[in-house]
């Protein structure tokens, strides 16, 4: 999701923040890239970076010891990190390098998430949240997210800032797997919260989705939208999207038909970013065991979609970020697994011309590397990922364009 | 989710026609990855539904491989440390050996971009099948018999 710096302020936050931090600066394709401390102690992984409005960068991680999971985050002022504050911890949690807690953040407060091993079922985990009214200032107590209240798989959360200090939030919900003969599928929902927690409205999106591939979501000038892998009955898992437009949701359309048909888990979500009327996502494939990421823009709030842009094809597991700068660029963060896994930023021109490509850091094919996420303020991308060269660690770098 | 197939009656007196050579004993080391077996490599996570649902079916068909020249065995896709690795596969149900990462990266295995995502190897770890998705016995059979691995039932 785009966060325009829209203030003197931030301008010159990001230019102080670039004298007192700048080092080991230097990359390859056009990016200004900057290595920045990181906030984050060691065995720390799982992070997310995400802005507000006013172009303030947050970064959220899971840090774990023999006892417990602590969810924490800092957020980037123009001295240094703020000292982290803990949002939640537990012994109970499911933590997992794929589906891992969300912060949202915007002007009303902020909202997290993680995931919480169910009472019943081995395998099965509950979405628990905990929202920070800016006027209250202080955390809510912990709520499940899905009213159900069956023992099943939930997860997978993509969170919005949406009307009135509200917060979109979409996930996957295993309900209907634990019900029904033959057993159901994994479905898709949504729910709007308020600043208090408050369920304000749900809806089930898509009746048979992936059982495990992250969503996404991203505000357009219509309303928001919504990306997640589809599971057909023929198990074609291609990416489709759906939107919230004046009260009702959209029948979910294919961004592009793929016809990538597997009777099992990617583990790979698409990734959407918009900025007015513009929209863009990314998302990787593997059809006839050909690894691809692949990117489709919008000019029309996500109505319709231009033909997919091969970003890489076969080189790479995927892993996709996507977002939209200021001067309506696109960048695309991915991993490049030609010579071992490196992070990587491809950046595209508004009509999708490629422009040039960004290594941020060497990394590991391996899971617990975890997924790289990206968040973009101004024409400047924030990166997060987890270093596992040696003991786990989150890592942060800024690229500027 | 689709239930496992149950094996018929035939099918659980299955026996393959080639000759015991061993039974691996658990866990597998490195000087046993050239020890002349075909390998049936299965990537399995705790999260995946599906891989969940396919394990009694490796569990099955390992025993009844046992004196054969074919061995089943797992890999946590999550690369957890090797101590949480075992103590989810027990958690799983898992009765088949799992590899460490350490074998694994002597097979030369790569990791699949699907699970679960299950691999035949031959004596010389040359990956002879990739199998994606949820697999039965039947499936595993079949990749065995197109090598030549062929399965005589009484």
């Amino acid at each position: 999701m785009i966060r325009p710096i829209g203030s003197p302020n931030a301008a010159l936050l990001v230019f102080l923040f670039a004298w007192s931090f700048g080092f080991a600066s230097g990359a390859a394709g056009q990016g200004r890239l900057e290595h920045l401390p990181s906030p984050a102690p060691s065995n720390s992984s799982l992070s997310r970076v995400v802005a507000n409005e006013a172009g303030e960068i947050y970064l959220s991680w899971v840090s774990q010891d023999t006892e417990q999971a602590t969810l924490a985050f800092s957020r980037l002022t123009s001295e240094d990190w703020d000292t982290p504050k803990v949002i939640s911890r537990g012994n109970n949690w499911f933590v997992n390098w794929a589906d891992f807690p969300a912060l949202s953040v915007d002007a009303s407060g902020m909202v997290a998430h993680w995931l919480q091993i169910s009472a019943q079922g081995t395998y099965d985990y509950d979405i628990r949240a905990r929202f920070y009214p800016k006027d209250n200032a202080t955390w809510t107590a912990a709520r499940t997210i899905h009213t159900d209240g069956i023992s099943a798989e939930h997860g997978f959360v993509s969170m919005l800032p949406f009307d009135n200090g509200t917060t979109l939030i979409t996930w996957l919900d295993g309900r209907e797997t634990k019900q029904g003969n033959p057993l159901g599928a994994m479905t898709l929902r949504a729910g709007i919260f308020d600043k208090s927690g408050a369920n304000v409205s749900e809806w089930e999106l898509d009746h048979r989705v992936c059982d495990c591939c992250q969503t996404s979501s991203a505000m357009t000038e219509k309303g928001p939208i919504v990306v997640y892998r589809d599971r057909s009955s023929e198990e074609v898992r291609d990416i489709y999207a759906t939107r919230l437009i004046e009260g009702a949701w959209t029948l979910p359309q294919p961004l592009h038909n793929d016809n990538w048909q597997i009777a099992g888990c990617p583990v790979n979500g698409p990734s959407v970013a918009a900025m007015k009327e513009r929209v863009a996502v990314a998302w990787f494939s593997a059809k006839d065991d050909t690894p691809k990421i692949q990117l489709v823009m919008s000019s029309d709030s996500g109505q319709s979609f231009s033909d997919p842009i091969v970003v890489e094809s076969p080189n790479t597991n995927g892993r996709v970020g996507t977002v939209i700068l200021e001067s309506n660029e696109v960048v695309v963060s991915w991993m490049d697994t030609t010579d071992g896994a490196k992070i990587v930023l491809s950046r595209y021109d508004i009509k999708g011309n490629f422009l040039d490509i960004t290594e941020v850091a060497s990394s590991s094919a391996s899971r617990r590397s975890g997924f790289p996420i990206i968040e973009a303020v101004g024409n400047s991308v924030s990166v997060t990922w987890t270093d596992i060269s040696t003991t786990p660690q989150v890592k942060v770098a800024r690229i500027d364009y | 989710m689709p239930k496992p197939r149950k094996p018929s009656i035939s099918q659980s007196l299955l026996v393959l026609i080639f000759g015991a050579i061993t039974t691996l004993s658990y866990p597998l080391t490195a000087a046993e990855t050239d020890d002349g077996n075909w390998r049936i490599v299965n990537y399995w996570s705790e999260w995946c539904a599906p891989c969940r649902v396919e394990i009694p079916m490796f569990n099955e068909l390992s025993v009844r491989l046992a004196n054969s020249q074919v061995i089943i065995v797992g890999v946590n896709f999550d690369e957890d440390p090797r101590e949480l690795t075992l103590e989810i596969a027990d958690e799983m149900g898992i009765e088949f050996t799992v590899l460490s990462q350490e074998t694994v990266d002597l097979l030369g295995m790569k990791p699949p971009d699907v699970l679960p995502t299950t691999y035949l190897l031959s004596p010389s770890n040359e990956v002879m099948a990739k199998l994606i998705g949820m697999q039965s016995e039947q499936d595993i059979l079949e990749a065995l018999s197109l090598q030549g691995l062929t399965v005589l039932t009484d």
